[in-house]
């Protein structure tokens, strides 16, 4: 299963227009998609869910996906999120 | 499906439509009623029924209305014995509060969600954590 490690760069972590965005964007994709952020785990097509992790500036995330369009979502999702994330530094 | 969004002031419900434009994107028809029909603070009946009918003959299959406080819900229930009974079984009648609840609302509507997804949205606001969690 894919997934992308993400660092939020917007000065107002991931707020209501880019979250309603991204969950605009997920919807498009078959596969189940979740984003983790603080060790808790949100549907990344429900904006409440997302909302409910309240992600903070600087904090990161980590997109997963599941499905037959896995690879094709995260690469799209991660354009949506573009002005507010930035890869995060590798592991380790 | 399409959202009413009812208060008692006008401006409140046309401030809150443009939040809702801005944040889920102008797909999803959104009516209000906001205000006497004299430009008081207040609700009123017709004015409800008939952002009611503009949803559902505007082409949405089913209507989510959201409302504030005190005598919205009795105008409204006045608005809906206007409508017949076909109408009527199309409307959905929300309990979330009316900002939170439009905006949560409105985004799942857009993804093309069912009204049993959209109301549940919307009811998530009421439970919906303001400030971050320590």
């Amino acid at each position: 299963m894919p997934d992308l490690r993400l660092t939020v760069i917007d000065p107002s972590g991931l707020h209501a227009r880019p979250a309603a965005r991204f969950v605009q964007a997920a919807s498009r994709f078959a596969s189940r998609i979740a984003i983790q952020h603080d060790g808790r785990e949100a549907d990344a097509k429900s904006l409440i869910a997302l909302l409910g992790l309240t992600i903070r500036p600087s904090s990161e995330i980590t997109l997963t996906a599941d499905g037959p369009d896995a690879d094709e979502a995260l690469t799209a999702l991660a354009a949506e999120l573009t002005p507010y994330v930035a890869a995060a530094e590798p592991a380790g | 499906m399409g959202l009413v969004l009812i208060s008692h002031s006008g401006k409140l419900v046309e401030g809150l439509r443009e939040m809702v434009a801005q944040v889920a994107g102008a797909d999803v028809p959104v009516a209000t009623a906001g205000g006497t029909s004299d430009g008081r603070l207040g609700t009123s009946a017709p004015d409800i029924a008939a952002a009611i009918r503009s949803t559902l003959d505007g082409g949405a299959d089913d209507a989510l209305v959201l409302l504030d406080l005190g005598s919205a819900a009795l105008s409204l229930e006045l608005a809906l014995e206007e409508l017949d009974a076909a109408d009527r079984a199309r409307v959905r009648i929300s309990e979330a509060p009316l900002v939170e609840g439009a905006i949560l609302a409105a985004v799942q509507a857009s993804i093309g969600a069912s009204i049993d997804a959209v109301a549940a949205a919307a009811d998530g606001a009421a439970t919906m954590a303001k400030l971050p969690r320590a």
